[in-house]
């Protein structure tokens, strides 16, 4: 697929893309990341474009790396944290959406608690919506980041096996990274608690394990994710510490892992709670090329959309 | 008073297994079969249906639906009789409450409004409402639907209290601790979704708990909006074993599952929760074969605005007098080669037995029934519709067979234009 044919001007989900979209925005990513490390770092793909960043619940990276984004392609951008927004005076997300689409903008980058409210946007105003991280339900962005950088390390996903580990109920990146990485051909396990790890996820492509050595026996690479105690009820498990001691990754457990696994986190990192502190800083880890990486791949989703929303600048 | 004589129509009343063609006369709002011997307006109905008018067991009052309204939605369902669950607004827990709806409905409807009475003060599950009393006052049925007792103290004692009134009290069951952060049956739809799960045992805990009450202290017990496989299959059990309970499920629990959601569109989201296709199997199965006695509308009205928001935060609810009929036939015709006789079972002669009604189409009563044509299709609309909410998942379907007549009361309160 040339980038040409892309089609889309919202990106909601991965569970929506093909196979062939993936590759387009990965390709477009590497582009952007070799363009990147060269001293200019700034193209005008998106001058005169107003990026909107409607983030409606608290967000470090995702939101940072956004700005980043779209300031090297040149758009103008607005940041709206939940706090700062009229939701906090009783306003709609509908209303609120209907203002910005009032004012003028024209790519609005959401991160909202709610499962749906990307789709609820962009059914609602006719401006090109990116889901950055929608409750439970998808964070494609981040996804593509780690499929990205997965890619960078271990080239073809075809056939390589994958766990992600960790508080699965609960995450938008595990259900981004299952969609997106079972397109591409590898083969997903899901592994964690049985409360945080339902067998159902068999149904969505996912292997499902409550055993953690044989879930890091041959993976090619462990995504952890970071025990999210304030969506779980304390039903789920009992305790941090006891999840660290039957689920956290350390040195000794990481004698599990195939020599050149690699070790994937989204990010913010529990240190000592689902990861060791010296294992994160090892050279196994490539926490912060995710993080790097986050940004190339968020100016080709929006260098893409925006392409579909009239008006592109091309600079060939 | 206009005299009718309705010509040729197939009539069905289960109350004295009649079925067959017949010329009726309302005349002076009562029904005769003798043949009028002055000129009365006729109306050809061969081909066409009549049956008891509709009774109703779970239907929510609350904005912007009014009295009015949801009596007009009714009648052109083919309902004339439709109880009004406790919740909408003020809780009906007190006599005063009932007087006031009284009068207001007997201002406003054209249909027959009955009253279910709280069962817990405030429907809060901490202590009995004063069921004597509201029995007094006017309420046919007592429950705390959309909910029900958490404790189960109060419950046992509430069925074993009202049973002293011969009243009927219905059960909406479901387990809130397990239930709590659920607004879509707990599989792999809601999983995919994100969202939180409502599962099955939240409901099949509370259906075995009514069994095991109405068992130990012999009363009898009605449960509503049943919706899992487990349930019927537990209540199917009960049946057998020759405990008195009676259920019902809903027109969308028999026609539509999860995969309603998957647009997180609330206006599929339900209490309880549309479920899997072996469940929705389930209810038509239990209708069928006698497991499950009626059909409730559990007609919710919802604001527009409130259901414009966040999936997760829209309330649960769909509106449902207008369409239950037509869906009801559309999923039984699938299966029943002439489901006419079930329907008037379970929309009309099993619900009213549950209320101690005793409609019927016989020689000198009260004429409550209505005229179906069953082969006359039309496409739901929910602009056009009789009630003032939109809150449906059938916008825009085809619905099978249309109300063409509806008499309340010996009044023609309803004719389809």
């Amino acid at each position: 697929m040339e980038i040409k044919d892309w089609q889309r001007s919202s990106l909601l989900s991965l569970e929506e893309l093909t196979a062939e979209e993936i590759e387009c925005i990965l390709c477009q990513a590497f582009k952007f990341k070799e363009e990147l490390s060269n001293p200019r770092r700034q193209t005008d793909h998106l001058k005169g474009k107003r990026v909107v960043n409607l983030f409606l619940e608290p967000s470090t990276r995702t939101r940072i790396a956004f700005e980043i984004a779209a300031k090297s392609l040149s758009a103008d951008v607005i940041s709206i944290s939940g706090k700062s927004s009229s939701l906090t005076k009783g306003e709609t997300l509908k209303d609120t959406a209907l203002n910005i689409q009032a004012l003028g903008a024209d790519l609005i980058v959401v991160r909202h608690s709610s499962p749906g409210s990307p789709l609820f946007l962009s059914r609602t105003i006719d401006v090109p919506i990116i889901n950055a991280g929608d409750g439970a339900h998808e964070h494609p962005s981040q996804g593509l980041l780690d499929i990205f950088t997965l890619r960078e390390n271990i080239g073809n996903l075809m056939g390589r096996k994958i766990t992600i580990l960790g508080d699965i109920l609960f995450s938008r990146v595990a259900r981004s990274n299952l969609w997106g990485l079972k397109k591409l051909g590898a083969e997903v396990t899901l592994a964690g608690p049985s409360t945080l790890v339902p067998r159902q996820f068999e149904e969505m492509g996912a292997r499902v394990s409550h055993d953690l050595k044989e879930s890091l026996a041959d993976a090619d690479a462990v995504m952890l994710l970071r025990i999210q105690h304030e969506r779980q009820s304390s039903s789920h498990f009992p305790s941090l510490s006891e999840y660290t001691k039957m689920f956290g990754l350390n040195e000794a457990r990481s004698k599990w892992l195939k020599p050149n696994a690699l070790i994937l986190h989204p990010g913010p990192i529990n240190r000592g709670v689902e990861i060791d502190s010296e294992l994160a800083d090892s050279n196994r880890a490539v926490i912060l090329d995710q993080v790097k990486n986050g940004i190339a791949v968020r100016m080709a989703i929006l260098y893409l959309c925006a392409q579909n929303s009239g008006g592109l600048i091309k600079n060939d | 008073m206009t005299d009718y004589c309705l010509k040729g129509a197939r009539v069905i009343d289960p109350s004295q297994e009649l079925d067959e063609i017949r010329d009726l006369t309302v005349a002076k709002g009562k029904i005769t079969f003798v043949p009028p011997d002055k000129s009365v307006e006729s109306i050809d109905c061969r081909e066409k249906i009549i049956m008891p008018g509709l009774v109703d067991l779970r239907g929510h009052l609350q904005d912007p639906e009014s009295l009015a309204s949801a009596s007009m939605a009714a009648a052109s369902g083919g309902y004339t009789t439709i109880l009004i669950m406790p919740n909408g607004g003020a809780p009906t827990d007190n006599p005063g409450a009932v007087h006031l709806m009284r009068e207001k409905a007997s201002k406003n409807s054209q249909i027959e409004i009955l009253q279910c009475g709280c069962l817990t003060k405030g429907a809060k599950g901490e202590a009995l409402a004063p069921l004597g009393s509201l029995k007094e006052a006017g309420v046919v049925a007592v429950s705390d639907c959309p909910t029900s007792p958490q404790n189960t103290e109060i419950f046992a004692r509430g069925l074993e209290y009202a049973s002293m009134f011969e009243l009927p009290v219905i059960e909406f069951p479901r387990d809130r601790a397990i239930s709590s952060r659920g607004v879509a049956h707990d599989g792999p739809v809601a999983l995919k979704m994100g969202i939180g799960g409502y599962p099955r045992m939240a409901e099949e805990l509370f259906v075995q708990r009514a069994i095991t009450v109405c068992k130990s202290l012999g009363t009898s017990i009605h449960l509503t909006s049943v919706s899992s496989v487990g349930s019927v299959e537990l209540i199917r059990e009960a049946k057998e074993k020759g405990i008195c309970i009676t259920a019902d499920s809903t027109p969308h629990h028999l026609a539509l599952t999860d995969e309603s959601l998957l647009g997180y569109d609330a206006n599929s989201k339900t209490m309880p929760p549309l479920r899997e296709d072996l469940d929705r199997k389930a209810i038509l199965e239990g209708m069928t074969d006698g497991t499950i006695d009626c059909v409730s509308s559990a007609h919710e009205p919802c604001q527009k605005h409130e259901k414009e928001v966040e999936f997760d935060l829209a309330p649960a609810g769909v509106i449902g007098y207008e369409t239950a009929l037509s869906v009801v036939l559309g999923e039984l015709r699938k299966k029943i080669k002439d489901p006419f006789p079930l329907i008037a079972r379970l929309m009309s002669f099993n619900p009213s037995r549950i209320l101690g009604m005793k409609h019927s189409i016989a020689e000198g009563k009260v004429a409550n029934l209505f005229v179906f044509d069953p082969s006359k299709n039309w496409t739901y609309d929910v602009n056009l519709g009789k009630s003032a909410a939109k809150n449906s998942p059938y916008q825009g379907i085809e619905m099978n067979g249309s109300v063409l007549t509806t008499f309340s009361n010996g009044e023609k309160v309803f004719t389809y234009n």
